[in-house]
């Protein structure tokens, strides 16, 4: 355990070798592999129900895989429930939001914290994600559901950060936001970097993607088609006639 | 003497009577809200925290509100592990599984109690049961006023429980989004386990004071399912005070029910009730 | 005749096993047998319609003691008033049916599981019901409002037994036709998807209703032919979960949603009260056990445990 990650600092985080994912009987993912190291903002790009989300929910141990292997520090979590998968590092911010509507904002937050090793760091979390998002700090007793879509989103987000997470998985964080609110949660996001937490984000808006990650990954039904640093993907012929209609 | 004053002994009690039915109610909401079962057997595990308070009552010579001291932990390690060894593998097979399991698992309980204690109708008659009391020209019997504070002790803990503790709140929380739970690093299918259980410690309260309040039988549970649903769909989900409202309403139903068509009918009145709110609200007052 | 018969393909074995059923009586086998069968076959007519509800119509119904009760007496009320008793058959299957009809207003439009406990409460509230209310006069019999059907004179073990033949080889066929008519078609469009189905033209509500009441008006057949047998009823026993327990349990374990499953599940129920008559209470009780057990270990019930292993066995499957 976490033998290799000592060796070779560079070592990946996440390292996702070959997986095939089912729903039911119904193949969504095909010997997908993906790597994420330490520090790193990693996009996934691909259209609606390319797998993006799938995969992200199989890194999260929500769903698990028929073959290959998921390691996290060196550390295989293939098989491990969600609860486990938090408590080691790894926290999803999801789709939609999914936020208690019905707790406090404040509640929230708490919940955010409720693997063991996070309940000791709750205070300075705490003030962590108020310094990110004060208005969060100012709504703390407002029930969550009264938010608006650009507090909620960054509830969303505050609540992952308070599981003390190493890896932040990120689902569709823009969508339906007005641009500035976008522009203000991906400044918190370069923010969180510097804090020292690896971000693997999916981002339906393949510009925006390409503007704030270091490296993306290009899937297409189910397979990934396509990686690199994202000056090189900008450039890839492909990516500009699929993405930009050049 | 005037009709109303007459009338008053019934409003009192059921008045007094809503509380013990709220608290019947209690678990079989808790576990709707947070599993979405709908408990079947619930009545029969009211029931059989009952009848352990009769075991403690006349074998061991325990009062059978001290014998909640064992009762509750009792209740709730079984249900801990119905959930746990039961209800949690069938989750993902269907939605009549889970319910068929709970129809089971009500079966055996009637069942055993049946072969322990026969189907003789049987009561927890302490002193103090047998007692009542006079106020402004009302006789109250003391049971039922027992019943209301036991019932007003018990959602006062169970709600600060859920505001307060972390458990508390992950149980909230779980009721609301399950998934969202999840990725919070909530393990669910122990928080499902420890609702059950607190369900059943709640169950086994309200089993000790039915016992001292009404006779019962081995198949007196499928009465009080009714109830407690009934309470359910008056009262809607995981509010204590709608919870409170729903019971005091079955609660004179019955009273009221037994005062003007005779003891037998009692429960006939609250049933129809039932029937009637599900009438108008289809979505019960589960729906959201 | 026999070739008209739907889903009686190269039919001569089953019609073989009808014609020995019938004869079964002449041929003197013992009491205790015709016994048992009357029971299966009871049973096996109820099950059959509680398929039809909770296996293709989605609808858990927990009323069934409702209908058998009813049915059951209104047979009472029918030969106290000197009608014979298989117009009090006919009759108590149609007051079923009616009270059916009835009650669907409230419980049609609760969905799931509050369709089940909406329906739990229905038999609960009849009891009360017919233990207050005496509906002919006369002198009570046993305790709570017990009657005596009359009437039956002269109809022996023999008779109850063809009755009950009757009725339970007609659920077999009858739910052969349903399954194949366009009630059964609607009826599994719905169950793949109630909102496909709802849009494209299938009356979701009109066929659940169809199902509710035919289930009714047999199971109602049914219940009066158990009590012509018993000759007597009252409240407490009528008007119970046990009932609807027996009707589960024999749709269950033999598999429920899947035809033969409630063929194959009575004989095992019947063959359990037999093995367990002299332990009334721990009879019941064991079969709670394998109820939970086999929801657990095989939720399909054995047909659906035999067709799973059938299907992994031949070459041809679709993989997985």
């Amino acid at each position: 355990m976490g033998k290799l990650s000592q060796e070779m600092p560079q070592e990946a985080l996440l390292k996702v070798s070959n997986i095939d994912v089912f729903h039911g009987s119904l193949q969504v993912l095909w010997d997908v592999s993906l790597e994420v190291k330490p520090g790193e903002i990693v996009a996934l790009i691909g259209s609606n129900g390319s797998g993006k989300s799938t995969l992200l929910n199989v890194i999260s141990g929500l769903i698990h895989p028929a073959k290959g292997s998921i390691e996290f520090d060196g550390r295989h979590i293939t098989t491990l429930d969600p609860f486990q998968v938090v408590a080691l590092g790894v926290t999803q911010v999801p789709e939609g939001r999914r936020l208690f509507p019905d707790l406090s904002v404040l509640d929230n937050l708490i919940i955010g914290s409720y693997s063991r090793n996070a309940r000791s760091k709750r205070e300075q979390n705490l003030k962590m994600v108020y310094e990110h998002f004060p208005i969060l700090k100012y709504r703390k007793d407002q029930l969550a559901k009264t938010l608006s879509g650009g507090e909620q989103q960054m509830l969303a987000l505050g609540r992952g950060l308070m599981s003390d997470p190493r890896l932040i998985l990120l689902d569709e964080m823009s969508l339906g936001l007005a641009p500035k609110v976008t522009d203000e949660l991906y400044k918190a996001l370069s923010e969180i970097r510097e804090g020292g937490i690896t971000i693997l984000f999916v981002e339906q808006n393949v510009r925006r993607s390409l503007k704030e990650a270091d490296r993306a990954y290009i899937i297409e039904v189910g397979r990934i088609v396509l990686s690199g640093n994202v000056a090189e993907l900008r450039e890839e012929e492909g990516v500009k006639k699929a993405y930009f209609g050049l | 003497m005037t009709a109303l004053g007459n009338l008053a002994t019934p409003l009192v009690m059921g008045v007094l009577l809503g509380g013990l039915y709220g608290l019947i109610a209690l678990g079989l909401s808790l576990v709707f809200g947070v599993m979405r079962l709908i408990n079947v057997a619930h009545g029969d595990l009211v029931i059989l925290g009952t009848y352990f308070a009769y075991f403690a009552f006349t074998i061991l010579g325990i009062d059978p509100i001290l014998s909640l001291f064992i009762g509750m932990p009792l209740l709730f390690a079984l249900g801990f592990a119905i959930q746990k060894y039961l209800m949690s593998r069938s989750f993902g097979i269907s939605m009549e599984v889970p319910l068929i399991i709970a129809f089971g698992i009500s079966l055996i309980i009637q069942n055993v109690n049946q072969i322990i204690w026969t189907p003789l109708s049987r009561g927890l008659t302490t002193s103090y049961a047998l007692e009542s009391f006079v106020v402004g020209g009302v006789r109250i019997p003391l049971a039922y006023l027992l019943d209301f504070i036991a019932a007003l002790i018990v959602m006062l803990l169970l709600s600060q429980f859920l505001r307060r503790t972390y458990l508390g709140k992950a149980i909230v929380a779980a009721s609301q989004d399950t998934r969202a739970a999840q990725l919070m690093g909530i393990n669910t299918a122990r928080i499902y386990a420890l609702t059950f259980g607190i369900a059943m410690a709640t169950a086994a309260v309200a089993g000790v004071f039915l016992g001292i309040t009404f006779p019962f039988t081995p198949i007196s549970g499928i009465a009080f399912l009714i109830i407690a649903f009934g309470v359910i769909i008056i009262g809607g989900l995981g509010s204590m005070l709608g919870t409170f409202i729903g019971g005091i309403v079955l609660g004179l139903a019955q009273t009221l029910g037994g005062y003007f068509l005779g003891a037998a009918a009692q429960m006939l009145i609250a049933y129809i009730i039932v029937l009637v709110v599900l009438a108008i609200r289809p979505q019960g007052i589960f729906g959201r | 005749m026999k070739v008209a018969i739907p889903g009686l393909r190269g039919g001569l074995v089953p019609l073989v096993i009808v014609v020995v059923l019938v004869v079964l009586p002449i041929l003197g086998v013992p009491r205790a047998w015709l016994l048992y069968l009357f029971l299966f076959f009871v049973y096996l007519a109820m099950a059959n319609m509680w398929n039809l509800l909770a296996g293709y119509s989605g609808l858990i119904s927990l009323c069934q003691p409702a209908f058998i009760g009813l049915a059951g007496y209104t047979l009472v009320i029918i030969t106290w008033n000197g009608l014979p008793f298989y117009l009090g058959i006919i009759a108590g299957a149609i007051i079923a049916a009616a009270f059916a009809l009835l009650i669907s207003i409230p419980v049609f439009r609760l969905r799931g599981i509050y369709f089940a406990i909406g329906t739990l409460v229905v038999p609960e509230a009849l009891r009360i019901v017919f233990f207050l209310w005496r509906p002919v006069g006369g002198a009570l019999h046993g305790g709570g409002a017990g009657y005596m059907v009359k009437g039956l004179a002269g109809i022996s073990m023999s008779g109850f037994y063809w009755m009950a033949l009757a009725i339970g080889i007609t659920s077999i066929f009858l739910m052969r036709v349903i399954l194949r008519s366009r009630l059964g078609l609607g009826l599994a469009a719905i169950r793949d998807n109630d909102n496909t189905a709802a849009s494209s033209g299938v009356d979701v509500f009109r066929l659940k209703l169809y199902s509710f009441v035919i289930g009714a008006f047999v199971t109602g057949i049914a219940g009066a032919i158990f009590y012509i047998y018993q000759g007597y009823i009252e409240p407490v026993s009528t008007f119970t979960i046990r009932w609807t327990m027996i009707l589960i349990l024999s749709t269950v374990i033999g598999g429920i949603g899947i035809e033969e499953g409630p063929i194959v599940g009575t004989v095992i129920v019947v063959i359990l009260h037999f093995l367990l008559a002299r332990y009334a209470g721990l009879s019941l009780l064991i079969q709670g056990i394998i109820l939970v057990g086999i929801m657990l270990l095989a939720p399909q019930g054995i047909m659906g445990f035999i067709r799973k292993a059938r299907a992994s066995r031949s070459p041809v499957t679709v993989s997985h």
